[in-house]
């Protein structure tokens, strides 16, 4: 029995694949000329890169790009990050951001609205604009990157513990980045 | 006259919009010696759907007028950082190896030739090579593309043999050797 047990169990690892935590680091910075903060994961295969974005920068570029009011308005009232994603590794490296989650103060973890659930809610609306936002998933093959802005439905100046995963071969790796701050409702005085 | 004025406020809002990215990113802009140059082998090469889209001018550009010559496509848009920076590299490469045996075709997505060409009069070298217009990313759709930017190497049979997500140091001696080996290919 004990052995069925772990043939199942062995079975399940090949089938789920394995799960890591990551072993490198993240470095916060203070961008000296406007304030903002930005985190950035070290050592890491998938190197992520999480940069504050006001919500004025949010509205101009949604209205640069002849968004609706209503999309704009909307958009620039949750919390948006710059990010970029760098495979620092010697091999392929894939990442799904429905695969990621946020945690807000009071331990609930939730997930992240895809630009896939963006642009189909957009769509309804008439706009086929999708290329700001990060990809849903991508491989990054070695020396590939990319950037984008990834949305959190947090009001600005929210603070949350931000959990993301990456999979190299059948492995898949989480680590966390804690005390994530929103960006401001207005540019810091500094 | 209408035009000119339009393009000019075009110019101010390009530009206005490149400084507030610029400023953005300048904490997290990858130094141009950070910019990779390596292209992943697409293996099997693949095939690519022919496209048809118009240029600047509005001429129409063909891939399959393309074939029998490696083509390099990039996929962009002017409000990209490293689609910004990899675009002097770009021409670069396209100066040195352009002709009979490779072309360059930059595909933008999203936006019109007038606010192209005032992001073009913010540039220190003008590119040479065509650039094309996929207003409705049907183009880029059909190649896959996630991000931007994106390029992908085709050989002169016309089929996908590299590809490269993100901005590209494309003027590395790598990258020529690698186009230069696919032009001396059957």
């Amino acid at each position: 029995m004990k052995r069925r047990c772990l043939q199942l169990l062995a079975t399940g690892l090949v089938v789920l694949g394995q799960h890591a935590v990551a072993d490198g680091n993240i470095e916060k910075h203070a961008n000296p000329d406007t304030g903002l903060l930005s985190w950035q994961s070290q050592g890491d295969a998938l190197q992520l890169e999480l940069i504050q974005v006001l919500p004025d920068y949010v509205r101009a570029v949604y209205s640069s790009r002849g968004l609706p009011r209503e999309i704009i308005d909307k958009v620039s009232g949750y919390c948006v990050f710059g990010t970029i994603l760098h495979n620092r590794s010697e091999g392929p490296v894939a990442y799904r951001v429905a695969d990621w989650r946020y945690i807000t103060p009071d331990g609930e973890r939730h997930r992240i609205r895809t630009k896939t659930e963006w642009v189909q809610e957009w769509r309804d609306m008439g706009v086929a604009f999708r290329w700001s936002m990060l990809p849903d998933d991508q491989v990054f093959e070695v020396g590939d990157w990319g950037q984008g802005f990834t949305t959190i439905d947090l009001a600005p100046g929210s603070r949350f513990d931000l959990e993301y995963t990456w999979r190299v071969n059948d492995t898949t790796y989480t680590r966390t980045i804690e005390g994530v701050e929103c960006a401001p409702a207005e540019a810091p005085v500094h | 006259m209408h035009l000119l004025k339009h393009r000019f406020t075009s110019a101010a809002i390009a530009g206005l919009l490149a400084a507030c990215l610029l400023s953005l990113l300048s904490a997290a802009a990858v130094a141009d010696e950070d910019l990779s140059h390596s292209f992943a082998p697409v293996d099997p090469p693949r095939s690519v759907p022919d496209f048809s889209l118009p240029d600047m001018d509005g001429e129409l550009h063909t891939l399959q007028d393309y074939r029998g010559k490696v083509v390099l496509i990039n996929f962009w848009a002017t409000w990209c950082p490293p689609c910004r920076r990899e675009m002097p590299a770009l021409e670069r490469l396209y100066s040195k190896l352009g002709g009979e045996a490779f072309a360059v075709l930059a595909i933008n997505q999203w936006e019109d030739a007038d606010h192209v060409f005032a992001y073009m009069g913010d540039l220190n070298v003008i590119p040479s090579f065509p650039i094309l217009f996929d207003p409705e990313s049907r183009v880029a759709e059909e190649f896959g593309v996630k991000g931007l930017p994106t390029s992908f190497l085709l050989d002169r049979q016309g089929r996908v043999v590299f590809r490269a997500v993100g901005g590209r140091a494309f003027d590395h001696p790598e990258v020529e050797q690698t186009i230069r080996s696919l032009m001396a290919a059957e």
